[in-house]
């Protein structure tokens, strides 16, 4: 669950009281664009995207103008534009003009979880705005700290000792970066990050303003609702599909679904991180979506899932692949009634698919559920191979990429 | 990257085992929270007994109490702190919901200053949490597995604490070996261990690691406690995309931080995760940058100085290597010891190549390489699968099957009936008697078993002079058609020979699960065959001329049974009751067993099975006006002509006559077409309603029979009057089919002209209720310029295409053009189904009619007879899936259904 931009970022980053630049949205009356020029004479216009999108600035879609006329041309060229990222294409929607903050000073921060310290760490440098991948050694500085007590004056007062930060920014830093660990901590971020924070200059003091905002939630942190942040707003292409399986996430069970192909003609139940990473690898553009239904679903849950795949995938399949390692706790049992009733149920509503259908699975109760599917599929017609766990999970799913193949072809010479 | 924590150990943290065989020692005493939650309800008995009793108490808030194990009960308690007043323990296991588990982790850590581990086994735990318990437990010096771990195992010391790894069988999995498996995935971990067998590998400890975003005890912490652990000699690693773990413990080994010298088998899978921008499985496995699985295959690369292991040309380093999928781990830890010059643990398990348990092709022709035949499952799953062979047959669920039907339909978008799936349209092709066995079986009997079939229904047909003689009397009494069957059905009550067959096909059920017949092709053992039928009593009257068709059916069958090869065996000296119904069950028993293996029919339907053919075979004999006089009777009383058509023997009980095969094929078109519509038509209804009042079957269709009637079933008349009076010049012309085609539109033209004048005089008198014409227009099928019935359609092409030509059919599609182009119809009508049965009828019965021989009633009568032919084998699906589904009762109205008027 991730998020960039000020649209977003502003309301969440005044919940820690961190000072923010003013921010307009893309239907802003033209006086408040001239009163932000009248006031600092330029205004940074940015594109919204939904998601976590990141170098915007390099792809150049932050523009900075000086008029009116400039700020409307900008709204047009990145109210619709797209950007590319992580091999996604993703398509804006609105702008933001934002007030400029002149500033000699550009500072990076990051909150984030360390794998390597298993704790969360905070990254600074005061030569913030760019790719900080880019930074020598020496000029940035990542350090962790004990989650319990959390990020405390002393650890930014440090951070900036080390780094030889300018004296000025010192002060401001060590009174507002802590703010943002209070915001992380308490609102259920993964990651936040702030680049870049412009340290203006107001009389004799120096204030830190946060003129960007990237985020990344943890969605089993239920401190996040209290942010009241819309769920489409995190998603940058769901699918019909994926929003209706999504509906179904529960404690109990995983219900995790992409899309892969929409034309794809294998229809795959995946259960488990595993039998989810190995499949759609080798399924590849052959899966109508990736799955990880692991996690001993209940019955109805199985049940609303398969309801929905089928609703869905089930006219252009060839194949029905159900596959999984050996089952630790889940009831094979129950998962296969919820599968193949829904199955029996969509073949009352629509007529036998022309589908054949391969299992791979081991775990509990698990001839009753080879039996339970066969019984069904025997009574419907439906051609079916059943493999336990004696079989590779791998030669199953390539069994079942064998048999899409014959059939795709039988499908065209027919 | 610095971390800005030193430690005086090697890790940065703290890691207190530091070997393997500290993780799941056989002296580790457990505490389970939330442990009579759903899942640990399941688990902990199982983990308890697989380790010979190291669960010492568990805790349900406000909720002590015991949990009963086959080894003794375990203690529960309300609190961590009761527990400690009466037990001792070093490992905590959490099952509780994510938001409580932090908060039971430091219950523990608090009351328990003797804790060594804790194992969480709960998914979906907020990051947040995950990283206070970390810091809690390391300044406790408790380790943590998990979060989403599915436990922690010992093959040596064989001991399971937490999760479910291994399942409710962890002692097949987890054989004592010298590989230790690290695996983010809970379910891969057994598959792992499993495979690993294959090549005669079993482990030492198996560690099911989660794959949140922090992994408590990560891959650096378990290669330095493997490399202490000399029972372990190689090690698995099965990893998913997101976090620095593993390059982590990969540079701290190059470093010389840790040491670790023995073999790693290294599988990194989720290339493709790095096309999403969300957790698809695993919460963890969500790449940020460069942790991607691309970027750790490029992690165990350089460590290993090679490329992914070539199962085609298997190289391994003496570190060890990565693999691409985890069916290839097996072989590389073969070449990986085998480079270290040792043996594997033992003899290899198994293999992993395809052995498919269950299958059924259904007729598709796979290519060979597809084609692999079934095998017998391992143990104990070979055994649970003989197990339920035994139950033969299906076995619905009950339910309440008030307008509920699952073999007929009337689909949506042709509304077209459907009989098990089949459209009523494509069942034309069939004889009646193939209808039958298609109707009570759900399958059409193969071509070589017919004559069976047909010797079975004319058998059962042959009448009595009681049953004519007190249909005569109904007759005479003006009853209808529908009350005359009824009363032969209601006579028929549970009559002994339905008992007996019964019986006998019980008989047959126990014999085929005692001996796993399955097949045709089956051996059969004819002395314990022989045997049961002894312990039948009686010892009835054999006829020889029964028992030599039998005989000669079964031997002229290029296919039979062995089932059947064996009766012939045992025909002749059968002393039982009834021989000739036990012969007949027999047969029964021959076309039920495909159906019942692949349990598409229900043990009580083939048992029932009999008394439905003897129904059916009665009420089309009752139809004969000609009485025992009818030259068929004789025939059959002797024996003669057994084996013919029943489709034949139907048209002569119904018409009088024997019929020529263009007749025959249009007799089996309307006896298909009236078989269903659906269960909502009131005879449907009738029947349904009877056996939810838990009657015989033979009421069932009594109450089929009683809600039919001159609105349903016997409507049919009018249309054959409309026709009469239409060709009304040429009801004395008996080649009528002769009538050329300018003189039917002749006839269909001044057909229409009087309509128009009628409807014309009517509206005139503004009455808007005049009569239609019967079998034109329809409610669905109408609205374009030219409309079509599909159904009616379907069938008169055929006939076209058959070369047969009723003149009555031409007639009804000249009047529809008649009626538009005279200005009667908007656009032109489709002629609609009822018309087919109309139009066929009055062909059939033309013959008669021409000869005087056919009054107006006789004609109404064979229409409704043939209707209800047809429908009663149709109803007979609806009565089988009654009887196997529905509960008592079940047709009744609900009272908020009702209304009461005025």
């Amino acid at each position: 669950m991730k998020l960039t931009g000020m649209k977003f970022g502003a309301p969440i980053l005044k919940l820690a009281d961190f000072p923010i630049p003013t921010i307009l949205d893309a239907d802003t009356k033209y006086e408040n664009i001239e009163q932000l020029l009248d006031k600092r004479g330029k205004v940074v216009v940015k594109p919204v995207f939904s998601g976590g999108i990141g170098k915007k600035g390099k792809a150049g879609l932050v523009k900075i103008v000086s008029s009116v006329e400039e700020a409307l041309d900008a709204k047009r060229t990145l109210y619709f534009a797209t950007h590319t990222f992580h091999n996604e294409q993703i398509q804006a929607n609105g702008v933001t003009f934002e007030e400029f903050i002149p500033s000699s000073y550009e500072i990076y921060f990051n909150l984030n979880v360390s794998t390597v310290t298993r704790r969360v760490n905070f990254t600074l440098t005061h030569h913030g705005g760019v790719d900080i991948e880019e930074l020598e050694e020496g000029q940035i500085i990542e350090r962790s700290f004990d989650p319990i007590t959390g990020l405390k004056s002393y650890h930014i007062i440090d951070a900036l000792a080390e780094l030889k930060a300018p004296r000025e920014i010192v002060s401001p830093l060590v009174q507002y970066l802590p703010r943002l660990w209070n915001l992380y901590n308490d609102y259920g971020f993964t990651t936040l990050e702030i680049n870049p924070i412009r340290i203006e200059k107001s009389g004799n003091k120096y204030v830190p303003v946060a003129c960007d905002f990237k985020a990344q939630f943890d969605q089993d942190n239920p401190q996040i609702r209290r942010l009241n942040i819309p769920a489409e707003t995190f998603y940058t292409n769901l699918s019909n599909f994926e929003a209706e399986i999504n509906q179904l996430r529960t404690y109990q069970g995983q219900s995790d679904v992409a899309v892969i192909n929409p034309k794809g003609t294998i229809t795959p139940f995946m259960f488990g991180g595993g039998a989810n990473s190995a499949a759609t690898e080798v399924l590849s553009q052959k899966a109508t979506f990736s799955s990880d239904f692991g996690g001993n679903p209940p019955y109805e849950k199985m049940y609303n899932i398969a309801a929905i795949a089928f609703k869905y995938w089930l006219v252009q399949s060839n194949v029905l692949l159900v596959i999984g390692g050996k089952a630790n706790n889940t009831d094979i049992l129950v998962t296969f009634k919820g599968i193949f009733d829904a199955l029996r149920d969509y073949t009352r509503k629509n007529g036998k698919p022309e589908i054949y259908v391969v299992v791979g699975r081991g775990g509990p109760n698990l001839i009753k559920g080879f039996a339970y599917a066969s019984d069904l599929l025997n009574q419907l017609e439906i051609p079916y191979k059943f493999f336990g766990y004696d079989s590779s999970m791998l030669e199953v799913i390539q069994y079942a990429v064998d048999v899409d193949d014959f059939l795709t072809e039988k499908k065209r010479q027919s | 990257m610095k971390t800005g924590n030193k430690s005086k150990n090697s890790f940065p943290y703290k890691v207190q085992i530091t070997s393997l065989k500290e993780v799941a020692p056989a002296d580790a005493k457990v505490c389970v929270m939330n442990i009579m939650g759903n899942e640990s309800r399941r688990v902990t008995p199982k983990s308890h007994e697989f380790s010979r009793g190291n669960v010492v108490a568990g805790v349900q808030y406000g909720r002590p109490g015991k949990m009963e194990t086959a080894i003794g009960d375990i203690p529960v308690y309300s609190r961590v702190a009761e527990v400690m007043k009466h037990h001792e323990f070093d490992t905590g296991v959490v099952y509780l919901p994510p938001a409580a588990v932090f908060y039971a982790v430091t219950e523990l850590c608090h009351y328990n200053k003797k804790l060594k581990k804790i194992v969480i086994v709960t998914e979906k735990l907020s990051v947040k949490d995950q990283r206070l318990i970390r810091a809690v437990c390391q300044a406790s010096n408790i380790d943590v597995f998990g979060a989403n771990s599915l436990g922690i195992a010992d093959a040596w010391n064989q001991v399971r604490i937490g999760g479910a790894l291994g399942g409710d069988h962890p002692e097949q999995a987890l054989v004592k070996g010298s590989v230790a498996i690290h695996s983010n995935s809970g379910n891969f971990s057994n598959t792992i261990a499993e495979y690993l067998k294959t090549e005669g590998f079993g482990t030492t400890t198996v560690i099911s690691s989660g794959k949140d975003v922090i992994i408590q005890f990560a891959v650096a912490e378990f290669l330095r406690a493997a490399q202490n652990d000399d029972r372990t000699k190689a090690v698995v690693l099965y990893v998913e995309p997101g976090g620095y773990y593993e390059k982590q413990a990969l540079d701290w080994i190059n470093e010389g931080r840790i040491k670790f010298d023995k073999p790693i088998i290294a599988c990194v899978t989720g290339r493709w995760k790095s096309n999403l921008s969300r957790a698809v499985g695993h919460a963890g496995a969500l790449a940020g940058d460069n942790d991607d699985a691309i970027s750790k295959e490029k992690w165990f690369d350089a460590y290993f100085g090679m490329d992914a292991f070539n199962p085609e040309k298997p190289v391994v380093s003496a570190r060890g290597v990565r693999v691409t999928s985890i069916q290839h781990i097996p072989q590389a830890m073969k070449y990986v010891f085998r480079k270290m010059k040792k043996k594997p643990d033992f003899k290899p398990a198994g293999d992993l190549s395809l052995k498919p348990w269950y299958g059924n092709d259904f007729g598709l022709q796979l290519p060979l390489e597809l084609k692999i035949p079934i095998v017998e499952a391992v143990s104990p799953h070979k055994e649970e699968i003989a197990e339920l062979k035994k139950l033969v047959g299906a076995m619905p669920v009950r339910q309440n099957m008030r307008n509920k039907s699952s073999v007929s339909r009337i689909n949506e978008s042709t509304n077209i009936a459907e009989l098990y799936g089949r459209p009523i349209v494509d069942l034309i092709e069939y004889s009646y008697e193939e209808l039958i066995v298609y109707t009570l079986l759900r399958k059409v009997p193969r071509s070589c078993d017919v004559p069976l079939v047909n010797f079975c229904l004319n058998y059962l047909s042959v009448p009595d002079e009681e049953t004519y003689g007190l249909l005569k009397k109904v007759r005479e009494n003006q009853a209808t058609p529908n009350a005359e069957f009824a009363m032969v059905t209601s006579m028929l009550g549970n009559r002994s020979d339905f008992e007996l067959s019964q019986k006998y096909m019980n008989l047959f059920l126990d014999f085929m699960v005692e001996t796993n017949l399955r097949d045709y092709d089956d051996e059969i053992d004819i002395s314990l065959f022989e045997k049961k039928i002894k312990a039948l009593p009686g010892h009835g009257k054999q006829d020889k001329r029964f028992v030599s068709i039998f005989l000669e059916l079964v031997n002229a069958s290029p296919n039979p049974s062995n089932v059947l090869n064996a009766m012939t065996k045992i025909a002749g000296k059968l002393k039982v009751e009834r021989p000739d119904v036990f012969i007949i069950t027999a047969i029964l028993f021959h076309f039920s067993l495909p159906e019942l293996v692949l349990k598409k029919v229900t043990k009580q339907n083939v048992a029932d099975l009999y008394t439905y053919l003897a129904i059916i075979a009665k009420l089309t004999a009752s139809g004969n006006l000609k009485g025992m006089k009818l030259p068929l009777i004789s025939e059959l009383e002797n024996f003669k002509n057994m084996s013919g058509s029943f489709s034949r023997s139907a048209f002569e009980y119904t018409f009088g006559y024997t019929p020529d095969k263009s007749e025959l094929m249009e007799f089996n078109t309307l006896l298909a077409l009236t078989l269903t519509n659906g269960a909502g038509t009131i005879s449907a209804k009738g029947a349904k309603e009877s056996v939810s009042a838990r009657n015989h079957i033979s009421m069932a269709y009594t109450g089929f029979l009683s809600n039919t009637g001159l609105a349903h079933g016997g409507s049919g008349f009018e249309a054959v009057e409309y026709l009469l009076e239409s060709f009304q010049k040429h009801t004395k012309r008996a080649n009528i089919q002769n009538l050329d085609e300018k003189s039917v539109k002749k006839l269909a033209v001044e057909a229409a002209v009087k309509y128009k004048v009628y409807k014309e005089d009517q509206k005139t008198k503004g009455v808007s209720s005049y009569k239609r014409i019967p079998c034109i227009n329809h409610p669905v099928f109408k609205g374009k310029s030219v409309n079509i019935d599909p159904r009616e359609d379907f069938i008169y092409k055929k006939f076209k295409a058959d070369g047969i030509r009723n003149v009555f059919w031409d007639f009804y599609h000249d009047l529809v053009v008649a009626l538009y182009e005279n200005g009667v119809s908007s656009n032109v009508y489709c002629v609609n189904i009822d018309a087919v049965i109309a139009v066929i009828s009055l062909k059939l019965m033309w013959k008669s009619i021409v000869s005087g021989k056919m009054p107006d009633e006789q004609m109404q009568r064979i229409g409704f007879i043939i209707f209800l032919l047809g429908r009663m084998v149709g109803v007979s699906a609806e009565i089988i899936d009654h009887r196997d589904r529905g509960l008592d009762m079940d047709c009744r109205t609900p009272v908020k259904e009702l209304e009461y008027i005025i």
